[in-house]
């Protein structure tokens, strides 16, 4: 067994493609361990656990790439170092004839094509320099990053504000403009609805609630998770509010978020007033966004909606808590809030007694692992624990499909539902996706109702099922 | 989708290419396969001949017209190379299959600009800012027409148009075009209701007029623009005339389309938009 | 506020930085979408470009300076002699290249040039002399940009000197520069041998007062008309400075044929001189720079670069501001091309004033311009565009009179902005002669050096903590 561990000095990748490269170094023939990744603390410490010999690291700092083999011969190796090099192998922004350099910061990048909005992933604490530099050519910017201090946030949209450009972000994972979604976002039709929402899963779901009852969305400008909080102020979402009113587009504006404090609230309210549109506000906390479609839909002159729904096959299932397996927040506090009426508190951490919804979106469960939405592998092994675990009646798990996620996560499920199933546990799955999401909403559902799960495409719907079954179970 | 990568994917395999689709074609693209035929090909966009209609594969450095399915790549990729006049093209659910690539359907967008609603005041202040274009071609027969506000009139006055003029699109076409989708539009915006019913009264009159008298490709975009569905551009235009967007700077884009067809367009959009403002004859002589 | 129509009327075209996933999913909606080859800032300056962003004056301030720094018209008016334009300079007062140095710390070009220079004033007998004076602090050393001045190589200017004379046809500024010796046994290569001596006490008594008869005679010469057309004759402005010289003696032309009033026979000599010398405009050009360089100094809050300098021991940059701090490390090794038999070993360290020139937009930064200098300094013609090209990521303008035809009459790349170098890792490209080591060698070749990342680093610390 041959060990190499080697510094590549200045030499810089996002963390999602070296994890990546990581799982492909993996898959060489005769390779046994593999790490790719920036020599940061966390990494560092991943390759001490590993057992590789860390003297070869002492110098390696967070701007530095560190490989770390072990393989069972030199040709793994070499092998290995071929496919690292594919794998990391930049793709080629489009240059302006001449072999020119790629762009190195947004600002340049932005001015090669006159793009007219920035989409920052960047770590955190160096989102603000790109987003202020951004801004100041004139570009709207949507930042995916979190981890920006506040202080930062509240820079950058006072400018923005004063500039007539928007600031999606910090933390803003869904934005929509003209159909064309950035970040996580759903295939939409084309329509006159438009939303702002400080929470990129709450604006998937009234996408793909909406979808399923035939209305087309035309703008969903995501503002960022803290754009509420009294500190900021609503800043983005008071702006947006202003400009898809007076958008001929948009015909009805809806608003979503979870509860703000209750002068934010207000401020958002009486703007709302304001409008010369129609605006619905949902302020998940208060009601579910199933209702705040039913607004939307009643506003619009349209009947209630029934929303697509795949029963389980078989109902019987062994009595027990209900463990909620969510990929974000956004869909788990939705669901507890439609059950704590009927079944009770739900915790929100693992290993408590009872019903527990857990968010696998944490940082607690994503170091070194991509978003539950594109790696289910920390899912899937809570929904295998949960197959086992006899105190376990039923497991509810989200789903979310669209741009950005997993390209095929109901195949890669299907096995452990049908485990769970087979042990006895109910599986409920909120499946979040629009008919033209490019993983195919409807197979998707097929796919997960025949390993046995009951499909919704209400998340709330999803929730009550829930309630249902669990509490059918303990009258019995 | 870049020259390099159209060029390195070998010929067995066929490149997928996403697209945009305007609404105005999503009849065509329905479950069960239609054969459709190249009527011709450029470096910038592919006519085909597809149940009936004429449906163009235009890059995204050409003009989005009302009719057209937009590839996400440049002419400069080279994309349309292989492709030869009379080459079978199947039309799926969601794609168009060439012989070396797929053009695939990812999304929609709507060819009918979205006006905000507009006063008369907008409208000619926005107007009177422009520079005065006039289009070889004589449109006076047009304009008094449209001053009548008779169907009638309005169907002779585009036999006098229609076919007349050089380009693709013949000029006489283009201005009876932006006249047509002006009305539509602009009316709209401004609640112009005989306009409306005028143009609503004469539309299958004029759809079969520009079916015998001129291309079957410019006769698909009169249809369109009847129906106020435009080339992006003369969207754009439209949008900046009810009070949205920048006058000159879309005028000055749209004078840029095509040879002749721009400043036709341009010229037949801003007649359309004076009829909407000026008060015109009733054709019992009294004044609306 | 306003109806951010700009980006709700159209079709977003979305430039990104950070996770290539968010990309690709645009471009699989055959949406458009412009990557960044992104990487972190230099570390330990993260928290400085924070305070700079924050601030907003960074970016008008930069644009001022820049501006300042493009509007100087440089005129080569007048040759003075050193002790007659400089106010501080003593008979013991010696100027050399680059940020300030003490004798102990000079390299060896460095005190074989001062030597030289000793003992061309008469305040030594011989090197020995020289040199135990030079070690007992009897001479006062201090660097040309302190003066309004520049100097190739070790760039030592003394009192007897001659200096050419470069005003500001648009304002008041000045600037000053020694005049090319030449190539082979020069001072600025650290000789002192006879010749070296010899030809400054001929530059001093015939060189200098016949130009500046000439120039009296024909009026001051534009030299950044010069400059702009050597660049599309294949000068850098820095390595390869045929052309401008070709062109700087067309231009004395007449006047130095017949009516300046000098000697017939010393005219034909200071023709002789400066038709032989490839690089006589380098000192000249060197001013030039020197005169944007001052223009754009003390903009509170600017990031440009107003100075990048080399005495042989270390590299130092200069700030819009932050004044007259001098930001140093260690000069980095070039990667270069070695005449003869001559290696790495050979080598003294990056030396001089020169890289004025890639401060205001020439050498490195107009490499593309002069694609025959890979030749000289080594690398591929291709190589040389691709060079001019990364530096147009760290600059604040295109050059509204220096033009790269092969780029399309591009502008040069020119105010570089070390904010962004700092934050993108890329570094100001340098085209420099190479000296060597031994005193009075010469040169030993020429070669590619990048500024070194530390002087930048430092340099926005000291601009952020300004900003308080």
């Amino acid at each position: 067994m041959i060990a190499r561990v080697e510094i590549h000095p200045g030499r810089y990748h996002d963390s999602v493609r070296l994890m990546q490269a990581s799982k492909a170094l993996q898959n060489v023939e005769g390779v046994t361990d593999a790490l790719v990744a920036m020599a940061t603390e966390l990494n560092l410490s991943l390759l001490a656990d590993m057992g590789f010999d860390m003297d070869a690291v002492a110098d390696a700092g967070p701007n530095d790439l560190v490989l770390a083999l072990r393989a069972e011969n030199e040709g793994a190796i070499a092998t290995a170092h071929l496919v690292l090099d594919d794998a990391l192998t930049h793709k080629a922004a489009p240059s302006g004839g001449l072999d020119a350099p790629d762009p190195k910061t947004v600002g340049s990048a932005a001015a090669v094509g006159d793009a007219n909005i920035a989409l920052l992933s960047v770590p955190g604490e160096h989102a603000f320099v790109e987003a202020m530099e951004a801004l100041e050519s004139g570009r709207h910017v949507m930042i995916f990053s979190d981890n920006v201090p506040i202080e930062q946030e509240i820079i950058l949209k006072t400018y923005g504000g004063d500039h007539g450009l928007l600031v999606m972000g910090p933390d803003c994972g869904t934005t929509i403009v003209n159909g064309i979604g950035l970040g996580f976002a759903n295939a939409v039709q084309p329509g006159s609805v438009s939303m702002v929402g400080a929470s990129g899963t709450g604006i998937q779901q009234m996408c793909a609630l909406l979808d399923d009852a035939g209305i087309g969305v035309r703008h969903a400008l995501g503002t960022g998770s803290r754009d509420l909080s009294e500190d900021v102020g609503a800043a983005s979402t008071l702006q947006a509010l202003q400009a898809l009113d007076e958008d001929p587009a948009t015909d009805l504006i809806a608003v979503i978020s979870k509860p703000p404090a209750a002068p934010i609230a207000e401020k958002v309210r009486r703007a709302a007033e304001t409008c010369g549109k129609p605006v619905v506000i949902t302020f998940m906390g208060e009601r579910t966004l199933e209702e705040g479609a039913g607004d939307v839909l009643a506003a619009l002159g349209k009947p209630p909606a029934q929303y697509g729904s795949w029963p389980a096959a078989n109902e019987d299932h062994r009595p027990g808590s209900v463990r909620g397996l969510f990929s974000g927040g956004t869909l788990s506090s939705e669901a507890q809030f439609v059950v704590a009426p009927i079944l009770g508190e739900v915790g929100s951490r693992e290993g408590g007694e009872g019903h527990t919804f857990v968010d696998y979106g944490d940082d607690e469960y994503t170091q070194g692992r991509a978003h539950p939405m594109i790696d289910q592998t920390v899912r899937i092994e809570r929904l295998s624990a949960a197959a086992r675990d006899e105190t376990v009646g039923v497991i509810l798990m989200d789903v979310v499909l669209g741009y950005g996620a997993n390209a095929n996560p109901a195949t890669e499920l299907a096995p452990f539902i049908e485990q769970a199933v087979t042990a006895g546990a109910a599986v409920v799955v909120s499946l979040c996706g629009t008919r033209g999401d490019p993983q195919g909403r409807d197979a998707q559902a097929e796919i997960l109702n025949r390993a046995g799960a009951s499909v919704f495409l209400s998340n709330a719907a999803a929730a009550r099922e829930v309630a249902r079954l669990a509490t059918a179970r303990t009258s019995a | 989708m870049t020259a390099r990568a159209v060029q390195a994917r070998s010929a067995s395999v066929p490149i997928r290419v996403p697209a945009v689709a305007s609404l105005a074609l999503k009849r065509l693209f329905s479950p069960g396969d239609v054969n459709a035929t190249v009527l011709g090909a450029s470096s910038h966009a592919v006519w085909l001949l597809a149940g009936g209609e004429v449906v163009v594969v235009s890059t995204r450095d050409a003009t989005r017209l009302p009719n057209s399915v937009e590839v996400a790549a440049r002419s400069g990729a080279g994309l349309f190379d292989s492709v030869t006049h009379g080459e079978s093209v199947v039309v799926g659910r969601n794609a168009l299959e060439f012989g070396s690539f797929i053009v695939e359907l990812v999304r929609w967008w709507d060819p009918r600009p979205a006006l905000p609603s507009a006063s008369i005041s907008d409208v000619a202040s926005a107007i009177r800012g422009l520079p005065h274009t006039v289009p070889a071609i004589n449109s006076g027969v047009l304009r008094s027409a449209l001053a009548a506000g008779s169907p009638d009139h309005l169907v002779g006055a585009s036999a006098g148009l229609l076919g007349r003029g050089p380009g693709l699109t013949p000029e006489g076409d283009d201005v009876l075009a932006g006249a047509l989708a002006a009305i539509r539009t602009l009316g709209t915006a401004l609640g112009s209701r005989p306009a409306l019913a005028m143009l609503d009264a004469s539309q299958a009159a004029l759809v079969d007029a520009a079916n015998d008298r001129t291309t079957t490709f410019s006769a698909a975009l009169i249809s369109c623009a009847a129906r106020g569905e435009v080339a992006a551009p003369a969207g754009i235009f439209l949008r900046a005339l009810a009070g949205r967007g920048h006058v000159g700077s879309s005028h000055r884009d749209l004078l840029r389309v095509g040879h002749t067809s721009g400043p036709a367009l341009a010229a037949g959009i801003v007649l359309g938009a004076l009829s909407l403002i000026e008060p015109h004859a009733t054709p019992n002589g009294g004044v609306q | 506020m306003s109806d951010l129509s700009n980006l709700l009327d159209t079709e977003p075209v979305v430039a990104t930085a950070g996770t290539d996933l968010l990309a690709e999913s645009i471009e699989q909606q055959g949406a458009e979408v412009i990557r960044t080859d992104w990487r972190p800032p230099e570390a330990g300056t993260e928290a400085a470009l924070a305070a700079l962003a924050a601030d907003g004056r960074n970016t008008k301030a930069n644009e001022t300076a820049v501006a300042r720094m493009l509007a100087v018209r440089p005129q080569f008016v007048d040759v003075s002699v050193a002790r007659d334009v400089f106010p501080d300079m003593t008979p013991r007062t010696f100027f050399h290249a680059g940020p300030p140095l003490t004798w102990d710390r000079a390299s060896g070009p460095m005190r074989g040039a001062i030597i030289g220079a000793m003992m061309y004033e008469g305040l030594a007998d011989g090197p020995e002399d020289a040199e135990a004076k030079a070690m007992r602090g009897e001479i006062d050393l201090s660097p040309c940009h302190h003066h309004g001045a520049v100097g190739p190589m070790a760039g030592v200017t003394s009192p007897s000197m001659p200096v050419a004379v470069v005003a500001d046809g648009a304002g008041d500024g000045v600037a000053y520069s020694t005049l090319n010796e030449g190539l082979g046994k020069v001072l600025r290569y650290g000789a002192f041998a006879p010749e070296a001596i010899d030809r400054l006490h001929w530059m001093d008594a015939v060189l200098g007062p016949v130009l500046s008869a000439v120039l009296q005679s024909r009026g001051p010469i534009d030299l950044q008309s010069l400059i702009a057309q050597a660049l599309q004759m294949g000068d850098d402005g820095h390595n390869r400075n045929r052309a401008v010289t070709s062109l700087f003696l067309r231009e004395l032309g007449g006047a130095l044929v017949d009516g300046a009033d000098a000697p017939v026979d010393q005219r034909a000599d200071v023709f002789r001189f400066i038709d032989g010398n490839d690089h006589f405009m380098l000192n000249l050009v060197m001013a030039a720079g020197k005169l944007g360089s001052d223009a754009a100094s003390d903009v509170p809050a600017s990031s440009l670069v107003t100075v990048m300098a080399r005495n042989g021991t270390d590299f130092g940059i200069r700030l819009s501001g932050t004044g007259d701090e001098w930001f140093v490390a260690p000069a980095p090794p070039v990667d270069g091309l070695y005449l003869g038999s001559f290696t790495e070993e050979d080598a003294s360290p990056d030396i001089g004033d020169s890289t004025i020139t890639e401060t205001v937009g020439l050498g490195g930064f107009a490499m593309a311009a002069a694609p025959a200098i890979v030749g000289f300094v080594g690398g591929t013609a291709a190589g040389a565009v691709r060079r001019t090209l990364a530096m147009y990521e760290i600059t604040l303008a295109e050059h509204p009179m220096y033009q790269i035809p092969m780029l399309e009459f591009r502008g040069t790349p020119v105010g570089i902005d070390a904010a962004r170098v700092v934050r993108t890792g890329v570094l100001p490209q340098i085209n420099t002669g190479v000296a060597g080591k031994v005193p009075g060698t010469g040169m030993v070749g020429a070669g590619l050096v990048e500024a070194p990342m530390e002087c930048f680093a430092q340099a926005i610390r000291a601009l952020a903590a300004t900003l308080d």
